[in-house]
């Protein structure tokens, strides 16, 4: 979930940064204007990050802590860039727009890759929607179809069955959401 | 027959109750459709209101006015708006009324932009540059909103029309013909599972849907009216097929 967050806010935040110190504004100050809000989960850890920084903490020591939260490639890879800066002084808005350009096309790319494998979502959920109720509403009234003809079937008791049948109308339930749990987990973060 | 369906329904309360709470959710799912088209339509129109705007400030033209005169020439609902918020806040600051703007348009993409206006005017940054690249970011981000959209689209109308219609009429179809309740067939605990099988398909159905398109929770105002109709077609289908 922290992902999709971030992979969510992650380009509005390089846009922002690009913008902000791309006209003279410090690093700090940069991250200052972010935790301000606007940018969600990415707002909220520079707001700590400050914090921390306001009562005395060094901000590499910060930077590396928020690195080791971080769960989205890009995020790190940003937060990697702003480390560099404050250890090495390198050029943070040149990184920026390049990391920026790049994590656009591969947005772009999860999209299509998203509708690409949704693609099958429909049918797995139908196939497992429809034969699953198909097989156990048969074997529901099986009891009572079969009556008459146990010493070829043998006795079959409507309780148990129905017993049966719950479990696997269940279970089918339980499959279908676990299908559809896809569309949730592969998520591009539009 | 007709009085036969209707004394169904009375030894249902259960899904009396889901009809009544499908009927009041789906009015409640009425306004989130409605907020959605105004906000695509204000995001859509977007990258062109920026690229407009860089060109004007490029051309000399100030923000103020660039904005004054792309709200003459927008006739969608973002010029509207536009103009709207220029025309109230005379009394106030030009930051102000980006904000009241931003505000306005309940949009994270326009409230994104605004912030980002407001901020390069503090910063004095290179504003039609900015403009410039941020019509581009926007265009293609609404680009690829619409492609999963026009896409998924179909696939979730399917995903629906087959587990919430087709699937309760299939299963009514074959419960209906090999054990018809006229032959004295006894379904009672068999029908109440697969209703309640129904519903819950139909639930999973229009939460699958919806995350697929994006819009999860107000295309959850519709799952009781969905859970209603799929376990009304198959009490009503075991019925009028099994007598």
């Amino acid at each position: 979930m922290r992902s999709l967050d971030e992979s969510r806010e992650i380009l509005y935040v390089i846009r922002t940064l690009d913008v902000l110190m791309g006209s003279g504004v410090g690093l700090e100050a940069a991250i200052h204007s972010i935790s301000q809000g606007g940018y969600g989960i990415i707002s909220k850890d520079f707001a700590t990050l400050m914090e921390n920084i306001n009562k005395g903490k060094p901000m590499e020591r910060e930077l590396r802590a928020l690195l080791k939260k971080a769960e989205n490639d890009g995020y790190k890879r940003v937060i990697n860039t702003m480390l560099n800066n404050v250890t090495q002084n390198t050029d943070i808005i040149e990184t920026l727009r390049k990391q920026g350009e790049r994590m656009e096309e591969t947005r772009t790319e999860a999209v299509k890759e998203y509708i690409e494998e949704l693609g099958g979502v429909p049918e797995t959920l139908l196939s497992i929607g429809m034969i699953g109720p198909i097989i156990l509403s048969i074997l529901g009234i099986a009891p009572q179809l079969m009556e008459g003809a146990e010493e070829l079937f043998g006795t079959m008791n409507q309780g148990t069955i129905m017993t049966i049948v719950n479990a696997g109308l269940f279970f089918t339930l339980a499959g279908m959401a676990m299908i559809g749990l896809k569309a949730h987990t592969k998520d591009p973060g539009l | 027959m007709i009085f036969g369906i209707l004394e169904m329904f009375r030894n249902e309360p259960l899904l009396l109750f889901i009809i009544t709470l499908g009927v009041a959710c789906s009015i409640g799912g009425i306004p989130p459709i409605i907020e959605r088209q105004r906000r695509r339509s204000i995001e859509n129109d977007l990258p062109a209101l920026l690229e407009a705007l860089s060109d004007s400030l490029g051309a000399g033209l100030g923000l103020q006015q660039a904005m004054m005169a792309e709200a003459d020439r927008n006739n969608g609902k973002l010029g509207k708006l536009l103009k709207e918020t220029l025309a109230e806040s005379h009394a106030s600051s030009f930051d102000a009324a980006l904000s009241n703007f931003a505000t306005k348009s309940r949009s994270s993409q326009v409230q994104r932009v605004m912030h980002l206006i407001s901020t390069a005017i503090e910063q004095d940054a290179p504003l039609r540059n900015i403009l410039a690249d941020m019509s581009r970011d926007y265009e293609r981000l609404n680009d690829l909103m619409n492609r999963r959209e026009s896409d998924l689209m179909g696939r979730s109308i399917l995903i629906i029309m087959f587990v919430s219609v087709g699937l309760p009429f299939l299963i009514a179809f074959i419960v209906g013909l090999f054990a018809p309740r006229n032959q004295g067939f006894q379904l009672e605990d068999f029908n109440s599972s697969f209703t309640m099988f129904f519903g819950g398909a139909s639930l999973v159905a229009i939460g699958v849907s919806g995350r697929m398109l994006g819009r999860m929770r107000s295309a959850l105002w519709w799952a009781p009216l969905w859970m209603a109709v799929s376990m009304t077609i198959y009490h009503v289908g075991v019925l009028v097929i099994g007598g």
